[in-house]
């Protein structure tokens, strides 16, 4: 199989998707910063967008996935007004932006 | 008219209670609740009265159910076997109910009434009303009862209001001890009534003695034995003893003359008109059992001829005028139970009648005595005939009465008790002694009798202090004595005379013996049966003896007390030890007291309380409570070891270090909780996806 039809074929996608997924999770969980973190769940977000996209490229004949996709975009814009608001006001009370530091519910 | 039998005895007891609760802020301190209540039981009395004369019979019996009772052990062919017995309490009115009841409303009505004026300015004048209505409820209740239970209920209410009334002036150290005495004396003869009811059930399987009429008449009860004993006569011997208890007879009569000690109208009220009649009451109503059990009839004659005779010849050297009519009361109460064992049902029963009468009266009259002279002692009174015309007329016309002179009522019914025992000792020859007994204590009641008017009322005064004061009292206590003297004339009961054979030609038949005729063939009492010619030649002969006897008495009671002929003195100091034989009562207070009493029951007493200490205090009282400490300092480890430790701490523990395990996982950082959060869908996907 050469390069042009793996990259055509689902499981192209799929890697493409999943390298982003594991950078997204990876970035979720080791960034100290909470806005490193936002950026790791859009990654995150965007990598089930590309799964989307590919079932049903491959999969449907209908637009569904793509329109989920839409959808995922929208609701990750709207996600990313609201954090930022939360880190925003976080950072009023705490004067940093550390998300080890928002540990008031602890134990 | 049962249902107003239960009015009769409800009012008084609401007097009671109203008197007991609130009298004393009433009005007068209430005496006309009482009065009124009484009044109104003799205003639904009367009616049951004048409708038993007019028919000539009255029958009626009202059954309540009361409770069941799981089955009691009964005696070979008797009807009941071990099944569970249903409680009846009822109303039995029959003519000896009416009569009764009318007897009892009017005198204990006229008493109340006598009792405004007598009692005035008493303390504790309201509680005086609260037990006199009680005593009246009592001994209504005992009247109109059916059931031999409430008949035993209502005698113990008179008992609980006798030793209240005796102990009235409880300031008295003698009235304490006489209404002790009364109380305890009475009790002996209650605890073996008890007995005979509880044998009353055992052979007849009720105490409902309109029941047990019917099952004597079917023939229930004959060849039933009781440990041996004939239940009939074991029974019959109980109830006698009830009676003897009651009615103050031979061994038990010393409580009645110590019960003076209360206020007159009491000692009129109870210890002559109606609860001593009670005793006798018990007999009548029982008769039909009595006659059953053949050899109790004559030994309860033999008590009451005893009795009649012993205390007569007390009353001969008595100088206290309340003392004397104590045992002029005993001795007439004696006649009564002598009439009623020699089968002289009718007779006898009307000598309660008329007895509680004339009895009432002569109380009464001494009691208006007493409170004119403030004395009782009849040496330090004389000459109040002029000062006092009406007490002495009433008085005078009772002691006719009770002395058996003709025209008076006590006259009839004594002149028929004797005639009847007569009759009986002639036909029983080794019974003879009861009638020959009976007519000497017609004799001696004579003497004291006049003895008692002569000293109080004639003569000169032999304390003139005393007799300058004396002066007639008021109305509310003449009154009373004039109906009840005119309650003894003898017209009320039989004929103008009293004399059988002349009044049966004025009056063929009167409504005394019409009633008791009636009532005797209704209950199945066969009374005396002898051959009308001995019948008439005994009561030819008693007519003529108890006349004389009277006639004697009078005339030499006048001749040693109003004449002065024969010193009395002289005679009591020829006559000694009879004297202090008889100022003495015979010993009988000693005997009982020193003897009986202190010597054998009370070291028995003492040994029972030694074992009550040593025994039941000691070992088992205390070796319970030794046991329970000990079975409860186990329980008390057990439950805080295994219980409060163990189980209820224990699940507490757990649940707090459950959550303090828990509670580490919660670091508050976000992404280890994201670590988890993957950890766990890694498992998911391990599991379930796989």
């Amino acid at each position: 199989m050469n390069l042009l039809d793996f990259a055509n074929s689902i499981e192209g996608y799929l890697l493409v998707s999943s390298i982003l997924f594991v950078l997204g999770v990876f970035a979720v969980l080791t960034r100290k910063n909470a806005i490193g973190i936002l950026l790791g769940i859009e990654l995150i977000l965007n990598a089930a967008g590309i799964n989307f996209v590919a079932f049903s490229k491959f999969h449907s004949a209908a637009m569904d996935g793509q329109m989920v996709a839409l959808f995922i975009i929208l609701i990750a814009a709207a996600e990313a007004a609201v954090a930022l608001a939360i880190i925003l006001r976080f950072y009023r009370l705490k004067q940093t932006i550390d998300a080890d530091e928002a540990s008031l519910l602890r134990n | 008219m049962a249902q107003s039998c239960l009015w009769i005895v409800a009012l008084p007891l609401t007097a009671f209670v109203i008197q007991a609760l609130v009298g004393k802020k009433l009005p007068r301190h209430g005496d006309w609740v009482s009065v009124l209540a009484i009044l109104g039981s003799f205003a639904f009395a009367a009616p049951i009265f004048l409708e038993m004369i007019r028919s000539g019979h009255v029958s009626e019996v009202l059954q309540y159910k009361w409770m069941t009772m799981p089955g009691v052990e009964a005696a070979a062919n008797s009807p009941v076997l071990n099944k569970a017995v249903t409680l009846t309490v009822g109303i039995l009115v029959n003519n000896l109910t009416a009569i009764m009841l009318f007897m009892v409303t009017l005198c204990a009505s006229l008493i109340h009434i006598f009792s405004t004026g007598y009692m005035h300015g008493e303390s504790r004048y309201h509680l005086f009303f609260a037990y006199i209505s009680l005593f009246s409820a009592g001994m209504l209740g005992l009247v109109i009862s059916d059931n031999l239970l409430t008949l035993f209920m209502c005698w113990e209410v008179m008992g609980l209001c006798s030793y209240l009334l005796i102990g009235f002036y409880y300031q008295k150290v003698s009235a304490n001890h006489a209404s002790l005495k009364a109380f305890m004396t009475t009790r002996v003869g209650d605890c073996l009534f008890f007995l005979g009811i509880c044998g009353l059930y055992v052979v007849f399987g009720t105490s409902s003695l309109s029941e047990i009429y019917k099952a004597l008449q079917a023939g229930t009860g004959t060849g039933v034995t009781i440990v041996g004993v004939p239940a009939l006569a074991f029974i019959g011997f109980m109830l006698m003893m009830g009676t003897v208890g009651k009615s103050a007879q031979f061994p038990l009569q010393v409580w009645l003359p110590d019960a003076m000690e209360g206020p007159t109208p009491v000692s009129a009220l109870i210890h002559a008109a109606t609860m001593v009649a009670a005793g006798v009451f018990l007999l009548v109503r029982t008769y039909p059992i009595l006659e059953k059990a053949e050899i109790v009839l004559p030994v309860i004659g033999t008590i009451g001829a005893l009795t009649a005779f012993l205390a007569a010849c007390i009353a001969l050297v008595q100088v206290d005028i309340k003392k004397v009519l104590a045992y002029s009361t005993i001795s007439q109460l004696g006649f009564m139970v002598l009439g009623m064992g020699v089968g002289s049902f009718a007779p006898g029963f009307m000598h309660v009648i008329t007895h509680a009468c004339f009895k009432a009266c002569l109380f009464l009259a001494s009691g208006s005595v007493i409170h004119a002279v403030h004395t009782q002692d009849m040496r330090e009174m004389g000459g109040l005939r002029s000062k006092m015309p009406i007490t002495f007329l009433t008085m005078f016309i009772a002691t006719l009465a009770i002395a058996g002179v003709p025209g008076f009522s006590g006259f009839v019914s004594k002149d028929r008790i004797l005639g009847d025992a007569l009759a009986y000792g002639m036909t029983h020859p080794g019974w003879m002694w009861i009638p020959i007994l009976g007519f000497i204590t017609a004799g001696i009641t004579a003497f004291y009798m006049f003895r008692l008017i002569f000293m109080t009322f004639f003569g000169h005064a032999r304390d003139e202090h005393k007799h300058h004061h004396a002066h007639e009292s008021p109305f509310t206590m003449t009154f009373p004595l004039m109906v009840l003297a005119g309650l003894s004339l003898a017209v009320v009961f039989a004929g103008p005379t009293g004399i059988h054979s002349i009044d049966a030609k004025l009056l063929p038949v009167h409504w005394f013996d019409h009633a008791l005729d009636t009532v005797k063939a209704e209950m199945g009492v066969h009374g005396l049966h002898v051959e009308e010619a001995l019948e008439h030649r005994a009561h030819g002969l008693a007519l003529m003896v108890s006349l004389t006897v009277a006639g004697l008495g009078i005339f030499l009671s006048a001749l040693t007390y109003l004449k002065k002929v024969i010193s009395a003195e002289a005679f009591e100091k020829s006559l000694k030890p009879v004297h202090t034989l008889l100022w003495n009562k015979y010993y009988f207070d000693e005997l009982y007291i020193k003897v009986i009493i202190q010597k054998l029951l009370l070291p028995f007493t003492v040994l029972l309380a030694k074992f009550d200490d040593k025994v039941v205090d000691r070992t088992g009282v205390d070796g319970w409570a030794t046991l329970t400490l000990f079975l409860k300092s186990i329980v008390g480890k057990f439950d805080d070891l295994v219980v409060d430790r163990m189980m209820v701490d224990g699940s507490g523990n757990v649940v707090s270090a459950g959550g303090w395990v828990l509670r580490q996982l919660q670091t508050g950082k976000v992404q280890q909780y994201l670590v988890f959060t993957f950890i766990v869908l890694g498992f998911f996907i391990f599991y379930f996806v796989r």
